[in-house]
């Protein structure tokens, strides 16, 4: 009986508890499943104020790092779908599930993709005084020596992009996990290893003062910060296009109309001069996307990743 | 000059009013946790950590270091006083400074000690300025092979070189190295002894940890050991800690040896400020034309240890800020507290983040001075802090440490791990097992794993890269030498045990009969 007036409440709009012109109804937590002042954390950061100010409620940012940021991503997933919960997270997202297989989540399943927000770009880079100048020539000695890759963790997007570049141009690289860019920098810097897909700011100084040079940037085409260094797509590689984005998730089971509404409120964030003017020298291109593009998004690079981590044997 | 610019960037983040109030509040919780005997420094970082979360991780550092320095000013108050050491690091300074106390020279032991503790810590502070970053500069030649082999070294010679049983030190740090692996492995992804718990994805809280093993067993321990203290107060009047020319002028010398023994023990792994002060006290008894004073109140026995402890608190940064290994607990939980917020530590830091670094050098300046002028008035309120009584003392620490667990992570699961870590504290205690390697296998086990399985992949499985690197094979060979040092050294006091022993046999009236 309970139930067929719950159903009929449900059938004429009593019970939905907040429409989606109400949202927020209280203060939203945004879940960062990083380190405080790392690339995405201050990206989020920058951002909250416009959100904060569009909806009147304060923003809270809750930085849960850990386990290749699936940890903070475990909490969202759990969290209840009314959008006052929410995760901003990378491409991280796609790849972490390829090679963890026993997360307590279904990625496709327990997510509201709402937004990508943006990308920063990868550089493949070496040591300023290191043996070659170019990636044929890298390509081409790796096969009498075979060299080394530094990523910034297992599972992290540079990890991918790395296994990716090794997969398309049959260099001989083994690959070294480090914690985080900065000790990844560090083993180029020490040559202890040879290569590493490093985003700008990560390689930061080293880049500008030649201890560290770049051989090429991973993608399409070339970009605004390096304008003389050619595209893996020049060289080709034309399925080297891979970015490091940053997504905006709720979990699933939030109402479409909330997460249209918190997606074009970003989209209009992202907008600002003000706001562009900030993140733009961090090297972020911005987007504006459709939940249901980025959901379709997202699926595909679930599905390509975790081909590329069992065709390359480092999935369980 | 890069040099100056650097150390006027230093005092420019140091002397902000936001950061010298963190310092002095620190080095004042620090002098106070310092003072009571049965609160150590480490339990005083764990449980005041939490506080910092929501401060900028420079400020954080400045604070929690100023806790660190703050304690062995404060420890010696208690082991003058009381004749019982504030802080391990302080003990040796009981041997001298209590009699002293006895005969109503309390106020010129504690202000003595004072001087010595400042002018030790400058020496430790200019050396550290002088040399973090010449470490830093060679520290490009430290690849995955050196860092293991240094922390090895450092988890041997932290078991084996500390007061009590080698093997007790050994199975502790083993155990450290065990709870740190579990959660999520770096290299694989595979989740060891998390038993399904989410929580336990990232590993145990070393805050949960350090604040049961070190904090709650403490105090379980205390309650049933400590007394209040019963002080005369005619002792401590400012007119009466004036110290005769005779006492300075014989304090110049231990205090510059002393200072000379700390700077260098502080920056071994595995020693630190309380072998320190113990092997500087040992030397001035040693070449002192007058030993036999020593234990009888000779100014000289407080003066070099406490220069020592003091030197070695500052010096013990420069392995942990230039190349982020940590040589002792208290310096392995510095470098959680970095990494909790976000800051790499390694030799990066000091070009990528110059403002932390100066910023927390100079500081120390800062610290120093304020614990200097703190003391010397202060030395009275000081003493009377000893006689708070323990039933209300112990229990608001006890719900200090709670709280701060929980917020740490704002989990449950944290305050029920205090809970079993500090009734496994409180069985090593009974036990006499040490639970500074227990923190320290924690916190340098998982980076040891880590860095010996890159390695491992850097030579392509060859174990023979630990003793093929120039570096990494003499720490390897210091590592073996510390060891058969610590076997040796154990036999041989064995012996002299068993030696002594035998001794009483014969003479059993000698030792029983009141003299």
């Amino acid at each position: 009986m309970k139930s067929i007036l719950t159903a009929a409440a449900v059938a004429l709009g009593l019970a939905q508890p907040l429409a989606a012109q109400d949202f927020p109804t209280g203060p939203v937590t945004i879940i960062v499943p990083y380190s405080p002042s790392g690339n995405t954390d201050v990206f989020t950061r920058h951002l909250a104020p416009y959100l904060e100010e569009k909806w009147g409620q304060p923003i809270v940012i809750d930085n849960r790092p850990g386990g290749g940021s699936m940890v903070g991503t475990a909490i969202v997933a759990q969290a209840e779908p009314d959008g006052h919960t929410l995760l901003v997270t990378t491409s991280a997202f796609v790849t972490a599930p390829a090679i963890q297989t026993s997360l307590p989540f279904d990625s496709r399943e327990a997510f509201a993709p709402v937004a990508n927000v943006g990308h920063v770009s990868y550089v493949l880079v070496t040591n300023g005084d290191s043996g070659f100048d170019t990636l044929e020539d890298f390509i081409a000695q790796s096969k009498d020596a075979p060299k080394f890759a530094a990523t910034a963790g297992l599972g992290t997007t540079t990890h991918f992009a790395i296994e990716k570049f090794i997969a398309d141009s049959g260099a001989d690289v083994d690959v070294v996990h480090f914690k985080g860019g900065g000790p990844a920098v560090v083993s180029i810097l020490s040559k202890e290893t040879d290569i590493y897909g490093s985003s700008i700011s990560s390689a930061g100084e080293n880049l500008k003062t030649g201890k560290v040079k770049a051989l090429a940037v991973l993608g399409n085409e070339r970009i605004d910060a390096l304008p003389d260094v050619p595209s893996t797509a020049e060289l080709g590689f034309p399925d080297l296009e891979i970015k490091q984005w940053v997504g905006m998730f709720a979990p699933a089971g939030t109402d479409p109309a909330i997460v249209a509404k918190i997606n074009a409120d970003v989209n209009e964030a992202l907008q600002t001069p003000e706001f562009v003017a900030t993140v733009t020298p961090l090297d972020w291109t911005l987007f504006q996307s459709t939940p249901e593009g980025f959901a379709q998004q997202v699926d595909e690079e679930l599905t390509k990743w975790k081909a590329l981590a069992v065709s390359q044997g480092i999935s369980k | 000059m890069d040099f100056f610019s650097n150390i006027g960037l230093g005092f420019s983040v140091a002397l902000s009013l936001t950061n010298i109030f963190y310092c002095f509040l620190g080095a004042l919780l620090g002098t106070l946790v310092g003072v009571i005997p049965g609160l150590g420094v480490l339990a005083a970082i764990s449980m005041l950590f939490p506080l910092t979360f929501h401060l900028e991780p420079t400020t954080a550092l400045i604070m929690l270091a100023g806790i660190w320095y703050g304690t062995t000013y404060g420890g010696s108050t208690a082991s003058i006083l009381l004749n019982l050491p504030g802080t391990p690091a302080n003990a040796v300074t009981c041997l001298d400074g209590y009699p002293m106390a006895k005969q109503g020279r309390g106020g010129v032991a504690l202000f003595m000690t004072t001087v010595a503790s400042f002018f030790g810590a400058s020496f430790g502070i200019i050396l550290l300025t002088l040399f973090t970053p010449i470490i830093a500069e060679y520290a490009l030649q430290f690849g995955s092979a050196e860092y293991f082999a240094l922390m090895l070294m450092g988890l041997v010679a932290a078991s084996t070189i500390s007061e009590g049983s080698a093997i007790k030190g050994l199975a502790m740090v083993v155990l450290g190295i065990i709870i740190g692996l579990v959660g999520m492995d770096t290299q694989s992804a595979t989740v060891r002894f998390s038993f399904g718990i989410l929580g336990l994805l990232e590993g145990v809280s070393l805050i949960a940890l350090a604040m049961g093993v070190f904090g709650v067993a403490e105090i379980i321990m205390s309650v049933r050991r400590v007394k209040t203290a019963d002080i005369d107060p005619e002792s401590l009047k400012l007119k009466a800690i004036k110290p005769s020319r005779d006492e300075m002028r014989r304090s110049w010398f231990p205090m510059l040896r002393g200072s000379s023994m700390g700077s260098f023990f502080g920056t071994l792994p595995g020693t630190g400020p309380s072998i320190a002060a113990f092997l500087s006290y040992a030397i001035e008894k040693r070449i002192s034309r007058t030993p036999e004073r020593f234990g009888k109140g000779a100014i000289e026995g407080i003066m070099a240890p406490e220069a020592a402890n003091n030197a070695a608190d500052q010096t013990a940064f420069i392995p942990t800020l230039s190349l982020g290994v940590p040589g002792s607990a208290t310096m392995a939980l510095m470098l959680g507290v970095l990494m909790i917020h976000g800051v790499a530590p390694g030799p990066n830091l000091i070009s990528s983040q110059p403002e932390l670094f100066w910023g927390l050098i100079m500081s120390f300046w800062v610290g120093n001075l304020i614990l200097l002028l703190l003391n010397i008035p202060l030395i009275g309120v000081w003493v009377r802090m000893l006689t708070i009584p323990y039933h209300i003392l112990f229990p608001a620490v006890l719900a200090f440490i709670c709280i701060g667990a929980f917020t740490s992570g704002f989990s449950p699961l944290n305050v029920w791990m205090v809970f079993a870590f500090g009734v496994l504290g409180y069985l090593m205690r009974i036990f006499h097992f040490p639970g500074a390697p227990l923190l320290l296998g924690f916190v340098l086990g998982p980076l040891m794993e880590e860095h010996f399985r890159r390695a491992m992949v850097l030579s392509r499985g060859d174990f023979m890269t630990f003793f093929e690197r120039p570096i990494s094979a003499t720490i390897m060979a210091l590592t073996g030498l510390v060891l058969i040092w610590g076997v040796v050294s154990a036999e041989r006091s064995r012996k002299r045990q068993l030696l002594s022993e035998g001794e009483v046999d014969h003479t059993p009236e000698a030792t029983d009969r009141p003299t």
